[in-house]
């Protein structure tokens, strides 16, 4: 940053709702729908109904600690930072792939029961946690790491901002799999590299000090790679992060197509 | 009982895990153990930036680096470190370039850098731009760069492994790492890991208290462990509030907000660090606003119903600026409480942030069983690690350099240590201990919630051990403590399953928390003064004469320390090299 | 205390190589490209039957056979049947690729495709190649006009 700003105000006029008195936060009563499945007593996973009183700053994360925590210290899920950075919880919340963190429930309708599903295409193994292996081998496969020849500068690698801008969508991704576990042709086909990778790929790619996007295109180039997409824009809905993960697939199926002709 | 050899095991894959495990990885045979999935660790909320004198957009050099650190650390940093540190922070940032890392560039084309609270030019003249930074997600930057060289070196992870024991062996009258314990949540299983080398690696403990930054799964396994195991706990009593957290929430708003212009305002409009700190303002060291804020509040001029918090202010600032140098924690403001920073100011209030204490090492990382007795093949580096650079107070972006340079001089000593040793003969059945413990938890009948005992712990600290201390609200706390310690010994649990028992590990954590909340608060009852990040009301002058020296805290069931049983407390001098204390004045 | 030392507890996922063949690349451009041509052809092919001359009402064996007496006509339509059955192909590999969950199921459909996709083209450019427009002994009033020239 380069331009300096104006030294402010020592003393400003504050609207009144700053300085004065709000109402309380409402509450409210909801039910969780869960679908649970305990692997040691279940054949396969069922809904389950909890009761719970919530207010109005509290996220879906919020509820299920809460069920958790009060009423039954056996439903199991991932979480972490609570804040939507680590992406730890994703899940099906009425039917849409989203952060359990970053879900208000006001947002939501609480008049009918919130459904809380783990996310598809991945194996279940215990109520919303689910096998990510086969997740992050898609990501490994695509080589998601800088990839330069010759000797290293003493100094740091040269980039304009321009350049640094233009993969900068994607820089954002924390692997929640919301994207890849939100998309029908994963959901049948547990091959398809899915929009994760080909997103990570993409950082890649088009970061101007790398060296190893043919290598990259040569794997996204497979039956299993970017071909695959149906442009159904199911993953650019679920991100949580904004990334225009769609248009990073287009991206990565132009430059496959300039660098075949 | 699996048993798997490894040259080094690393535990935790966070920035400081995951920094050591690329040095470790490429010259020996390295496993990282995690509790959760790498890309899920605590490193990657860190926002603002990592400092280094690189001196791309105006003069600095590590000298001034080095001195912000140790005045910022209220003098109880040691020198020698905080200069190692300094120096090699150039190398780390530029490591993390060649590693791919994508900063923000200056329009010539180099790494970018801007303000950060306590940087300062030539000895505290004015703010310097020392931060690199990618946006107001550097640290996801520098998880996610860290795992993806992980992934290209072939780094070995064992995720979701809660290590839960540390075996320490005596070899020759001297104890030595033998490996550890690991719980594997996917199936309940323990397993035993005989390596040669260990490095701690596992963060903080923001989870003693109820207001933080800090993620869910951040409660001092590491510390606990070691301290379980004899190990002391250095400058415990030392934990930073971070001025802006939302308000109710704890959730972090970036210092860089305030680099990047943002100010404090209180109910009454008045922008009132120039008060506090009439030279540097907002961007005074985080010890300093956190308790200016608390202040303001306490004195009636908080804003909002309650009166109970005081106002980010960026609404002089352009949009555009906003979202292309804030974009993310903007965000937060609007999804968690519904305010939009473009028009409105944001309501923050001091969040728990980062322990300044922990494990002692030295400058190679090597951790101390008391002043100056290594452990031969145990390190530690990162939050859960004192070398101590950050003495009673961190400087932002300091931990993101941390972790950098020693993960980095972790895992090369890691790696070297275990090339020339071998391995420790492993004693009889060595998980027999936590085996014991995960089995009465699991079977246990007991009427204690989990939840409950660590909500009341959570409020009391947040109540008697924040910003403000005295011997009374220390004194209260601590008795709190015991009555929850009391507690737990009858607590229970819902899932008796095998697999992915969370239910079971949260218990095995509170536990963690418990004795961690202790020592923390048997400490700053011990420390009658106020420096850095622990201020005592009671004792509001720092005290060079009695204090200038670190805390050691030891498990020692033989011992009683400020009326508490099981703790000796014992001192260790702070290494002066060429900054003699003076008075902190910004 | 030692035992064997154990490998890691998670086996890796193979993905099954497609070997790097610019197939995928072929069939994506092919749809797109394919997609244009047929607009034309088929509109083309819909105006002069439908539309020029007496409209619908023309169209019987001798406008047939005398479309496919003209090598243009002939090539038109063999390029429409081919460009089309590919592309319906093709797009049907990818629903049955994009709707099969299991292998076997997958295969089977695919043979039944191909098979039947296989057949319609080569019965398909037979007719167009080896159409009798004259068939001797057939009533006069049906052929078209060049038959009964002379």
């Amino acid at each position: 940053m380069t331009t300096e700003i104006a030294e402010p105000a020592s003393k400003v006029e504050l609207p009144s709702h700053l300085s004065g008195d709000a109402g309380e936060i409402p509450s409210f009563e909801c039910t969780i729908r869960i679908a649970r499945f305990v692997p040691e007593q279940d054949e396969e996973p069922h809904w389950e109904d909890y009761q719970v009183t919530m207010y109005g700053t509290d996220r879906v994360l919020d509820a299920l600690h809460k069920i958790k925590w009060e009423i039954d210290g056996s439903l199991s899920f991932r979480r972490s930072c609570a804040h939507g950075i680590c992406g730890s919880d994703a899940m099906r919340i009425n039917g849409r792939n989203r952060l359990a963190c970053k879900t208000l429930l006001k947002d939501l309708d609480t008049s009918k029961p919130i459904t809380v599903e783990p996310i598809k295409g991945l194996p279940v193994e215990k109520d919303l946690i689910v096998d990510m292996e086969p997740f992050f081998q898609s990501y490994r496969e695509i080589m998601p790491f800088l990839i330069t020849t010759g000797n290293e500068p003493t100094r740091e690698r040269l980039q304009s901002q321009e350049d640094r801008a233009r993969f900068d969508d994607t820089t954002k991704c924390i692997l929640c799999a919301a994207c890849t576990s939100s998309c029908p042709v994963f959901w049948t086909d547990g091959q398809y590299f899915g929009p994760a990778a080909i997103v990570n790929a993409h950082r890649f790619i088009f970061d101007s000090r790398d060296e190893g996007g043919d290598l990259r295109l040569e794997i996204l180039n497979d039956k299993e790679g970017v071909w695959r997409c149906r442009t159904t824009f199911n993953c650019s809905e679920a991100c949580p992060r904004g990334i225009e993960v769609t248009k990073a697939i287009a991206e990565v199926k132009q430059a496959l197509f300039t660098r075949a002709f | 009982m699996k048993i798997h050899q490894y040259d080094v095991v690393i535990v935790g894959a966070g920035g400081a895990g995951m920094r050591a495990a690329i040095e470790a990885g490429q010259r020996t045979r390295t496993a990282v153990l995690t509790k959760l999935y790498p890309t899920r660790s605590h490193t990657g909320a860190a926002q603002g930036g990592m400092c280094a004198a690189l001196a791309n957009v105006e003069e600095d050099n590590w000298e001034w680096h080095t001195f912000d650190t140790i005045k910022g650390g209220d003098y109880l940093v040691d020198q020698d470190a905080a200069e190692v540190m300094a120096k090699e922070a150039i190398d780390a940032v530029l490591d993390l370039e060649k590693m791919g890392l994508p900063f923000n560039r200056t329009p010539e084309g180099k790494i970018d850098q801007r303000r950060f609270g306590g940087h300062t030019r030539d000895h505290g003249k004015a703010p310097v731009r020392r931060a690199c930074y990618a946006a107001d997600r550097t640290g996801h930057m520098i998880l996610q760069t860290l795992y993806q060289n992980c992934v290209k070196h072939g780094v070995e992870f064992y995720n979701e492994f809660y290590v839960l024991d540390l075996i320490l062996t005596e070899v020759d009258g001297r104890r030595r790492v033998a490996g550890v314990v690991a719980y594997e949540l996917a199936t309940g299983e323990l397993h035993i890991f005989q390596s040669k080398s260990v490095v701690f690696a596992t963060g903080g403990v923001g989870k003693v208290f109820k207001t933080t930054s800090n993620a869910h799964t951040l409660t001092g396994d590491g510390m606990a462990v070691a301290y379980r195991r004899g190990i002391p706990l250095e400058d415990m009593e030392f934990f930073q509030f971070h001025p802006t957290g939302l308000a109710g929430l704890g959730i972090l708003l970036s210092e860089a907000a305030r680099g990047e212009g943002g100010i404090l305002r209180n109910a009454d409009g008045e922008r009132f660090m120039e008060r506090y700190a009439p030279t540097i303002k907002d961007l005074a060291p985080r010890d300093i606003v956190a308790r200016s804020m608390a202040n303001e509040v306490r004195e009636g001029r908080g804003a909002g119903p309650n009166k109970d918090y005081v106002l980010l202010d960026l609404t002089h600032l352009e949009p555009e600026h906003i979202d292309a140098k804030l974009p993310d924690i903007t965000e937060f403001a609007r999804t968690y409480l519904g305010v939009e920073p473009y028009t409105e100011p944001v309501p923050v209030f001091p969040t728990a942030h980062y322990a300044m204490g922990g494990i002692p090492t030295n400058v190679d990382s090597e951790v101390l069983a008391d002043n100056d007795t290594v452990i031969p093949g145990l390190f530690a580096a990162g939050e859960v690690a004192c070398v101590s650079v950050h003495g009673s107070n961190r400087l932002g972006t300091n931990s993101l350099l941390d972790i950098n340079v020693f993960g980095k001089r972790a895992g090369k000593a890691a790696a070297a240590y275990a090339a020339g040793a071998d391995y420790v003969e492993l004693p009889e059945a060595p998980e027999t201990e936590i085996a014991a413990t995960l089995e009465s938890l699991r079977t246990s009948d007991g009427s204690e919630n989990i939840a409950a005992i660590r909500k009341d712990l959570q409020d009391i600290m947040d109540a008697n051990v924040q910003v403000f201390r005295t011997e009374q609200t220390l004194r209260e706390a601590l008795d709190v403590i015991a009555t929850l310690r009391e507690r737990y010994a009858n607590v229970g649990i819902h899932d008796r399953g095998k697999r992915f028992n969370l239910d079971l590990l949260e218990a095995v954590e509170l536990g963690f928390l418990l004795e961690l909340a202790e020592v923390i608060t048997v400490s700053a009852l011990h420390r009658k003064e106020s420096r850095g990040g622990h201020f005592r009301e009671d004792y509001e002058k720092r005290d060079d004469e009695n204090f200038m020296h670190h805390t050691m805290a030891y498990l020692d069931p033989e011992s009683e320390a400020e009326g508490v049983r099981g703790v000796r407390l014992d001192t260790k001098p702070v290494v002066v090299t060429r900054y003699q204390p003076m008075e902190r004045k910004y | 205390m030692s035992q064997a030392t154990i490998p890691a507890p998670r086996s890796g996922y193979n993905r099954s190589k497609s070997g790097g063949s610019k197939f995928e690349l072929a069939a994506w451009l092919y749809m797109r490209l394919s997609g244009i041509l047929l607009v034309v052809l088929i509109f083309g092919h819909l105006y002069v039957n439908m539309i020029a001359g007496e409209g619908v009402q023309q169209i019987d064996f001798g406008f047939v056979a005398g479309k496919w007496a003209s090598p243009f006509w002939q090539i038109w339509d063999l390029l429409m049947l081919w460009l089309a059955m590919l592309h319906g192909t093709n797009g049907m590999r990818t629903i049955i690729s994009d709707y099969a969950e299991k292998p076997a199921t997958r295969m089977w459909w695919q043979i039944i495709l191909y098979a039947s996709s296989l057949t319609i083209i080569v019965l398909g450019t037979l007719v167009i190649y080896t159409f009798e427009p004259c068939p001797a002994g057939a009533d006069p009033s049906v052929l078209a006009s060049f038959c009964t020239a002379d």
